[in-house]
């Protein structure tokens, strides 16, 4: 076990550095001056002023330079302050980190509650009209893109139903949970779908596995109804690959919440990240990438790791 | 709903940016009280001689007069509120971003923060109906002959919204602040402003190193002239920019970065509406950044804003559909002004170098289709200038001189240019010639990029490369500060122009781009990094030079409109149209047009989609 988790950590700084490599490469190649970005076109008149912005913020230095010092301060946990705001990297991320959250933790919920009756119907019923219905409906919620679930259900619940807001955020600490999940239900909607759709094909295909085990048939002959055997001896063994799922997708929602929560305007991370690249506030965008790919990788090893201690075959490999 | 009482036509072209010459005459007038309605009456004395003039001799009428309400576009009206008006209420305003900051000297300001600050604080300077500058939280404000000192004195009894009185050490003590900004800075120096001094309790004497007429504009914008705390901002600039302190309508209440910031009213408010009402009349405002178009406008349709702002033509577009087609009850507050949309060519780059290609091209830009896929039909006119027909700067002369769209036309530009020998991008002759198209990556940008590619594409002369970066990126290619600001652009979308005085935008457009360009000028130590096109010609430059050094309207006008004609005949840029923006409420918001100058006189209204809130209500 100690040797899984060094590998995975091993593997984790590897992904981190090449991350921020990248990262910080890329926008480092975007052309023009982040300078601009922050003095406003009028501004970059006064040459006096770029030059001291420029060397506050070490934007002379080599790019290989610049970069071993934002890794140095970033593994102290300092990412550094935005260029355009003031504010330190860590307490935006660490403002917008629980809506982004909430959003995505909303979204799995409401994709397991609708995923697993479907992909268990599926499984239970298949080759059957029930199972091709829910198989189209699941193909057809996988190959719509969120932001047009979005935008359908600001149409129909916010401009020709009003029962929701169509924008923005109620925080639970000011407006109550109520409020909250007034503002929260309809972006969360929109990225449960695609979840709903991964989610219950999953729950399908490894379903149907299970039911063909031994022990399923057993069941059955021993007279249990459909429905135990379902729930009680078919659906906690077809969890596992589900819950490994859920895992990475929780992680990659917290980075992949940027064009629901820009539709919304839900003042969460990906919010923040989308409003940086419009600033070319390079510190930020760093700053945020590099958080999410952090969430990513060590979701991920925690999941693997997991895995590890609920499947002792992996384990023992 | 109301009734017009001043529309921008007719009043404006005489009236408009007389401001200095009515500040010298409202000086000369008597005592610094009664400045400000002198100013006002010389004003519109001399507002009303063209027109009768122009009634007794109609010989030559123009088709459309400057400053006339030009048809098939938006109807700029600012009118007097006949609804009585209400005390209380909230409103919530959708923008299209969150501000970078609500400093004014220290953050780069658009049209969504501009709402958020000129709720909080207030300007020395304000422009009126007729886009004359006015005394805001100025009282008065004269010129010296050479328009190189500026004395103004300020409003007394006004105070800060945590109890400091503003006085003229106030406005001395921002000036530092101002000087060391990141957006005070440029401003200042555009300003030529050199010092800042209390001369008085109340009286501040400006002091610039070269003459300018339109100096009261630099105190109509926010790095210069928005007033704040000094000592406050220099005990916390960062905490300011969270917490800003004005004099302005409506304090602070809670900011919530990238979700909402509410201001509520300010009960010391030293403002107060024609009638003597305390100002403002709202209880609070909040503002919501909602970057996506068609959800800001849902908002507005679902009630989640009562209020929101838009510079874009298709988000108009849809918003009178849902009033007029689907019956919304909302109201939209539409402006026509003088920013226009198009591009620049790039002319110190090749083929862009040559005249032949610019007006070649120019001439395939057909500005109805553009304006089309910009969602612009029947919003916006094809722009021929810098100025909108409703501004008192437009010229007949120059709309006619205008390379319009002519694909023949610019087929034979484009030929003769190809097959000249020595053409200037040393290709062989007859080869096509290669232009990079660059514009922002937004949707209708990028189909009316399409339509100009196909017609570059049809002449069978052009291989076009199409580019998007994001904006910032966008700007940072024709600033090309690595470069010496020559850029490495081509052809790029670009804006321009505004409400302000011409000087504000014109004037560094027009400077020397290079060291090397000013020194062969003659003119070293004269560059300016924001003339975007590179392009310099030493008799615009001089024109523009000579527009700030006097006061007479009609001499300025016909200074401007000579280097609009030189733009027409060496196209150094190229237009699509003029850019309506607009405010959509509840159809129960009321008074965005009809807010005053202290004078009495009725506001500019709202430029660019920016808001004064002090005296919108909310009628029952």
């Amino acid at each position: 076990m100690g040797k899984v988790i060094a590998t995975r950590l091993a593997r984790l700084v590897a992904t981190l550095l090449a991350v921020t490599f990248l990262t910080f490469s890329m926008t480092a190649l975007l052309p023009g001056d982040p300078v601009n970005a922050i003095l406003g076109v009028d501004a970059v008149r006064d040459p006096e002023v770029v030059a001291k912005i420029r060397a506050d913020l070490g934007l002379d230095d080599p790019f290989l330079v610049r970069y071993v010092n934002w890794l140095g301060n970033a593994a102290t946990g300092d990412l550094g302050q935005s260029y355009i705001t003031d504010q330190e990297v860590i307490t935006t991320i660490s403002q917008r980190l629980p809506v982004t959250a909430q959003l995505a933790f909303m979204a799995i919920i409401m994709a397991l509650i609708l995923a697993i009756p479907i992909g268990v119907l599926g499984a239970y019923k298949q080759g059957k009209w029930q199972d091709s219905t829910t198989s189209a409906g699941v193909q057809v919620a996988l190959s719509i893109p969120n932001f047009i679930v979005g935008i359908f259900l600001i149409w129909l619940f916010s401009v020709r139903l009003g029962w929701l807001p169509a924008s923005n955020w109620n925080r639970i600490s000011s407006d109550g949970l109520v409020e909250n999940l007034k503002t929260a239900i309809l972006p969360a909607s929109a990225l449960a779908m695609t979840q709903m759709a991964i989610f219950s094909r999953l729950v399908r295909s490894d379903m149907i596995a299970t039911l063909q085990e031994n022990y399923i048939l057993a069941a059955r002959s021993k007279g249990l109804s459909d429905r135990f055997i379902l729930l009680r001896h078919a659906l906690r063994p077809s969890s596992l690959s589900l819950m490994t799922i859920i895992g990475i997708n929780f992680g990659a929602l917290l980075g992949g919440t940027v064009i629901i929560e820009t539709l919304f305007a839900i003042p969460g991370v990906g919010f923040r990240l989308i409003n940086a690249i419009n600033q070319r506030d390079i510190i930020v965008i760093q700053g945020i990438t590099v958080f999410i790919a952090t969430a990513y990788v060590v979701i991920n090893t925690i999941v693997d790791l997991l895995y590890a201690v609920v499947d002792p075959r992996i384990r023992k490999g | 709903m109301g009734v017009i009482a001043m529309r921008r036509r007719g009043l404006y072209r005489a009236v408009a940016f007389l401001a200095a010459a009515g500040l010298v005459a409202g000086a000369c007038g008597g005592s610094d009280d009664s400045a400000p309605a002198d100013t006002t009456e010389e004003s519109s004395e001399e507002a009303e001689a063209p027109a009768e003039e122009s009634a007794e001799e109609p010989a030559e009428e123009p088709a459309v007069e400057a400053g006339d309400e030009a048809e098939g576009d938006v109807d700029t009206e600012v009118i007097e509120e006949e609804t009585t008006i209400e005390y209380g209420g909230s409103v919530s305003v959708g923008l299209e971003a969150e501000a970078t900051g609500l400093r004014p000297w220290e953050d780069s300001c658009s049209s969504p923060c501009y709402n958020m600050m000129i709720a909080v604080y207030d300007k020395l300077m304000e422009q009126d109906a007729t886009g004359a500058y006015a005394p805001y939280l100025a009282e008065s404000i004269t010129p010296n002959e050479d328009f190189t000192v500026w004395t103004m004195t300020l409003r007394g009894d006004v105070t800060f919204h945590n109890g400091v009185e503003l006085t003229a050490q106030t406005i001395a003590d921002m000036f530092p602040i101002q000087q060391a900004g990141a957006a005070g800075s440029g401003a200042v120096t555009a300003a030529n402003l050199v010092s800042v001094e209390a001369t008085g309790d109340l009286e501040v004497t400006y002091t610039l190193s070269q003459g300018g007429s339109a100096f009261p504009a630099s105190l109509a914008r926010a790095p210069i002239g928005m007033v704040f705390d000094p000592a406050a901002a220099a005990a916390d600039s960062e905490g300011y920019s969270m917490a800003p302190i004005g004099t302005g309508p409506f304090v602070i209440d809670s900011r919530d970065l990238d979700n909402e910031t509410t201001f509520v009213r300010n009960d010391s408010y030293w403002g107060t509406d024609p009638d003597g009402n305390a100002l403002p009349y709202l209880d609070s405002i909040s503002f919501r950044p909602i970057p996506d178009e068609g959800t800001r406008l849902d908002a507005l349709l679902s009630g989640t804003v009562n209020a929101m702002q838009t510079l874009r033509q298709g988000t108009i577009r849809d918003a009178r559909a849902a009033r007029d087609d689907d019956g919304a009850d909302i109201t939209l507050w539409e402006f026509q002004g003088n920013n226009l949309g198009g591009g620049m060519y790039n002319v110190l780059v090749p083929p862009f170098d040559d005249v032949r290609v610019r007006r070649g091209l120019t001439h395939l830009n057909s500005q109805e289709q553009v304006i089309e896929a910009l969602g612009g039909t029947g919003i916006s006119l094809p722009a021929t200038q810098w100025f909108s027909p409703d501004s008192p700067w437009w010229s007949e002369k120059v709309a006619e001189a205008w390379p319009q769209f002519d694909f023949e036309g610019g087929v034979a530009f484009l030929t003769e240019y190809i097959n000249d020998p020595e053409r200037s991008d040393g290709k062989a002759a007859g080869e096509m010639i290669d232009v990079e198209l660059s514009c922002p990556p937004d949707p209708t940008l990028i189909a009316s990029t399409q339509v100009v590619e196909q017609a570059y594409t049809a002449t069978g002369l052009v291989n076009v490369t199409i580019t998007n970066y994001d904006q910032q990126t966008h700007i940072g290619i024709a600033l090309g500060g690595e470069n010496g600001f020559v850029g490495s652009h081509q052809q790029h979308c670009w804006r321009w122009s505004s409400d302000d005085d011409p000087a504000v935008n014109l004037n560094p457009a027009l400077a020397p781009p290079t060291a090397e360009i000013a020194e062969a000028a003659g003119l070293a130590g004269v560059v300016s990094p924001l003339n975007f096109p590179n392009w310099f010609s030493p008799t615009a430059f001089q024109a523009a030079v000579a527009a700030n050094q006097t006061d007479d309207f009609e001499t300025r006008y016909g200074l401007y409109e000579s280097i609009m004609l030189e733009f027409a005949d060496q196209v150094p840029v190229y237009y699509s149209g003029h850019t309506a923006t607009a405010i959509g409420t509840d159809t129960n918001v009321l008074g965005l047009n009809s807010w005053h100058v202290p004078s009495g006189e009725l506001g500019i209204g709202f430029p660019s989609a920016e808001g004064r809130w002090s005296e919108v209500f909310i009628a029952s």
